[in-house]
């Protein structure tokens, strides 16, 4: 059976059992990929991976089941596993959508240029990348990671009210980590391009970005612990509003788990900050045009709004509970329940550039790397994390820094932001966060 | 999938002149219940299947994985694998099974979860949740869940291997919320074990939800260390995240073979101070990170990986000992069949020492006693380390003085690891999951109490 098939026979199943509410998820994908080590295609990998999910609602009690099996005795035995889970659920107050119109935007989420990317296309690349990471720089020691790849993907979403959407999409990879040593000292640059203009794949200029990653911070020290002002450079400002997304979220609201509660229409952050989600941006890899539940999207919800805090992020359950529509951010893969996500989070850009945000303060650290995020709580808005980046005394950079710690509060940061930079970085991602000037940040070195 | 295709793959794979073909072929049945706002808020039981497939050469790794098991289509896989190396076809007898063969099933002891009707787990869930509430009216949320999987696998290869293993793991989540004027402060308690459904019958569920309840409710009050460098003592049991993150890794022939390791070139040598000694053991009884074999078909085996300080061993999959020489350890593991397996740890811990509590706190003047750890990460590649806190005290004039929040220790690991000078007797594991190339396994982690002489403590 193909996905399709798949998605049908379990909305067939679903009647047939008489199930009175279910919804369903599908997704096909098709991967192929290289790595490349000292010259040597070391692993290549090809990958067929498929799965259909099923939420049912029976008396309004939730069962969930999936099966990567595509036979029709696998997919009935997932309809009776989805039904036997509804006895010792608690019943949830939600109601499917029907179907509705669908805007006419082409979202560029498939290149069918991509579909002829071969193997020898990946191979020709991976040792032209692998080539350039070694000559890139002459303190490069190692080129653990390169790699390159592509994704092909189909996915469908239905439900027992005749929705029944399909779509397909598609994006290439490549990128290196390399380590750069002087001395006894080692640093990691990596850079990786993904997206579906593949005439940005220049293996020379990913190697050299990759290099200046590592060799900016070869001098690195620590500074004298104390109150800094910092900016977050645009790789970096995306992860940390990424770790700390969920409070936006209206179901972490309604279940204790965020700091927002009862914020609405409140000033939350300093005046020059606005976050929106941005669900019609074409090639963007979080934009759709409906969501995991079957809701069709918006162009633009506005969450923050120069500071006050707007809106919460809904899914089917949540919005239901506050009594208010759906607003189009449900998401699920099958294997899961549903939850809630920005599609694209945007902070718009502001007017100043990331040079004028490091001269705004005597002392300012720009920060260019985040040493993991398991010091970082959406919950408390904890953030104790090692920093490593580029000190500048006047506005001029004085060394690069590392071994030393930031602890604050995302919370509280957002109050403290100064400046907002001009300029997004060019990754492909759903997160968009200019370079960030934020004041009184505690530093340990 | 019968041993009459098997023989049929493998044969394709070594006729595209592959050196080493390997079958994967894995189901589970796993099954989760969830509670979460006083409401079973999710139920699910579903089926994983897939097949993965290896052909090595020399020692580049080829694989793909697929759901569907129909032969044309697997043979599809192998030719397109050796099809991307532009390999051509060579003539080859034809391939039989004939090397060992073993066959593993549940011992009496497992209480199989396939078996269980999910309602027994509800009280489980409403227990923990109750007691927890109970601690105090500023406890504002509970989650917990309780999850199972039985895995059946298959692993046969070109020399003849045939292995069928049945796996069983469950583990049991509680998360714990307490607020007050707007602060929020998480605990939460995580086991698991290599058990079925008797794991569940024999938690005390009662002690975790009190314990998380209590410790999110007393770090709520919790102010903020002074971030600075100052020696540290790490708390026993999932303490050990830290060795496992900062030398484990490293260790690993997977970071070996790519020069990407601190610890290259450095067998025989001494590492550590000489009241260190750890192991990587897959064999400890019911333990999460304990297998029977590894995901090669390897049986598992206990691993010395360093003896009173001086480095005695790596962890090492084929390919891995392919490219170094280090003998194979039993260590290839993969998440699912979705990945290709590596080397990776199992029951990862530093052994029991000889000091006491006492006699490491009475040695440090100002500093940090990290009681439980949260996670963290590494660079094996640079050593660079990151980890939180999640309930610290300031140590001051030998005394366990007032709790601390929000601290991260961050580091190198090969510098860390000769500056542990005391090593305590109260060894204990616990239960986590790794992740790195091969996907998300089930680990444990594991020290007594130690005495870390310096690290940089990020507070305020």
């Amino acid at each position: 059976m193909n996905l399709e098939q798949a998605a049908s026979f379990v909305l067939e199943e679903g009647k047939r059992y008489g199930i009175d509410s279910f919804d369903l998820i599908a997704t096909d994908s098709e991967d192929i990929g290289i790595e490349v080590f000292k010259g040597r295609i070391t692993s290549t990998e090809t990958s067929r991976s498929r799965g259909v999910g099923i939420r049912v609602l029976n008396n309004s009690r939730p069962g969930y089941s999936y099966s990567e099996r595509f036979s029709k005795d696998a997919l009935s035995q997932m309809v009776r596993d989805a039904m036997d889970q509804t006895e010792i659920t608690d019943p949830l107050d939600m109601e499917l959508p029907s179907p509705k119109e669908l805007p006419n935007i082409d979202l560029k989420h498939f290149n069918p240029e991509l579909e002829k990317l071969d193997f020898a296309w990946m191979r020709e690349l991976g040792l032209a990348l692998d080539e350039a990471s070694w000559n890139s720089d002459k303190r490069v020691e190692n080129v653990p990671h390169v790699g390159v790849g592509k994704t092909s993907s189909q996915s469908l979403i239905a439900n027992s009210k005749g929705v029944f959407v399909r779509k397909e999409s598609n994006v290439a990879y490549c990128g290196t980590g390399l380590v750069v040593a002087s001395g006894d000292v080692k640093k990691m640059g990596s850079y990786y391009r993904s997206g579906r203009d593949i005439s940005l794949f220049d293996p020379k200029y990913i190697a050299k970005e990759a290099a200046h990653r590592g060799t900016e911070l070869l001098d690195a020290r620590p500074l004298p612990s104390g109150v800094y002002s910092i900016v977050f450079g645009n790789r970096i400002s995306p992860q940390i509003f990424g770790m700390f997304s969920s409070p936006y979220f209206a179901d972490s609201v309604q279940k204790g788990s965020s700091r927002l509660v009862g914020k609405l229409e409140k000033e939350i952050a300093s005046s020059i900050l606005s976050i929106h989600c941005e669900a019609h941006i074409p090639d963007y890899p979080g934009s759709r045009l409906i969501d995991s539940e079957g809701i069709p999207t918006s162009a633009q919800t506005k969450v923050v709004e120069k500071g006050v805090l707007k809106s919460f992020l809904y899914n089917l359950e949540s919005s239901k509970k506050d009594g208010v529509l759906p607003t189009g951010h449900g998401v699920r893969s099958y294997s899961g329940r549903a939850g809630t996500s920005f599609s694209n989070m945007i902070v718009p850009l502001g007017e100043k550039s990331r040079e004028e945000l490091l001269s705004s303060d005597s002392h300012c650290i720009l920060i260019q790397k985040l040493e993991g995020g398991a010091g970082c709580s959406a919950v408390s808005g904890e953030i104790s994390i090692g920093i490593q980046g580029i000190y500048y005394k006047n506005g001029k950079p004085e060394h690069a820094v590392d071994r030393i710690t930031m602890n604050t509060n995302y919370f509280d940061l957002l109050h403290k932001i100064g400046g907002i930079s001009n300029e997004y970085s060019d990754s492909y991602s759903s997160i968009k966060v200019p370079d960030m000037l934020v004041s009184e940040i505690h530093i340990a070195g | 999938m019968n041993p009459s295709n098997i023989e049929t793959l493998i044969d394709a794979g070594k006729k595209r002149k592959a050196d080493f073909v390997e079958i994967y072929e894995e189901e589970s049945r796993n099954s989760s219940i969830a509670l979460r706002d006083q409401k079973i808020e999710q139920s699910l039981a579903a089926t994983d299947y897939g097949i993965g497939i290896r052909l090595i050469y020399g020692t580049d790794v080829l694989y793909a994985y697929t759901s569907n098991d129909d032969l044309e289509h697997l043979l599809s896989l192998i030719n397109l694998l050796a099809d991307s190396r532009g390999e051509g076809a060579a003539s080859s007898g034809a391939f039989t099974l004939a090397g060992s063969s073993s066959k593993y099933s549940f011992s009496p002891r497992v209480h199989d979860p396939r078996k269980v009707a999910p309602f027994r787990k509800l009280e489980l869930l409403q227990t923990a949740d109750h007691i927890a509430r109970k601690v105090s009216s500023k406890i504002v949320q509970v989650g917990v869940s309780a999850s199972d999987i039985v895995t059946n696998v298959l692993i046969a290869n070109s020399e003849g291997l045939f292995v069928e293993d049945l796996r069983v793991r469950s583990r049991f989540y509680l998360s714990v919320t307490a607020e007050k004027s707007g602060e929020r402060f998480v605990a939460s308690e995580s086991p698991g074990a290599v058990k079925g459904f008797e794991f569940f019958e024999s938690l005390p569920v009662e002690e975790l939800a009190r314990s998380a309840g209590e410790r999110a409710l007393f770090m709520l009050d919790a102010g903020y260390i002074e971030g600075k460098k100052m020696p540290v003592i790490m708390g026993n049991g999932f303490g050990g995240v830290i060795f496992h993150e900062a030398c484990g890794h490293p260790l690993e022939t997977e970071a070996i073979r790519k020069k990407s390791s601190p610890f290259v070139g450095k067998l025989g040598e001494q590492i550590a101070q000489s009241c260190l000694t750890a192991y990587d053991d897959g064999t400890i009884e019911d333990q999460y990170g304990t297998i029977r074999v590894d995901d090669e078909g390897m049986p598992t085996q206990r691993t010395l990986l360093i003896q009173n300080g001086v480095l005695k061993g790596y962890l090492s999959d084929r390919v891995g000992s392919l490219e170094t020489g280090v003998p194979r350890t039993g260590s290839g593991r993969r998440e699912s069949y979705q990945y290709a397996p590596v080397s990776r740890m199992r029951n990862t811990y530093i052994a029991a020492g000889n000091d006491t509590m006492d006699s490491m706190l009475a040695s440090v003047d100002f500093g940090l006693y990290a009681k439980r750890m949260g996670g963290g990460s590494v660079n094996p590649a640079t050593g660079e380390f990151n980890f939180a806190v999640e309930e610290g005290y300031v140590i001051r004039n030998g005394k366990i003085a007032e709790p601390v929040r929000g601290a991260t220790l961050i580091g190198k690991g090969h510098e860390i690891l000769p500056g542990i000078s005391m090593v305590g007797k109260d060894l204990e594991l616990a239960a986590g999951t790794c992740g790195a190339s091969s996907g998300s396994i089930p680990v444990t982690v594991g020290q007594p109490s130690l005495k870390v002489d310096e690290i940089l403590v990020g507070g305020r």
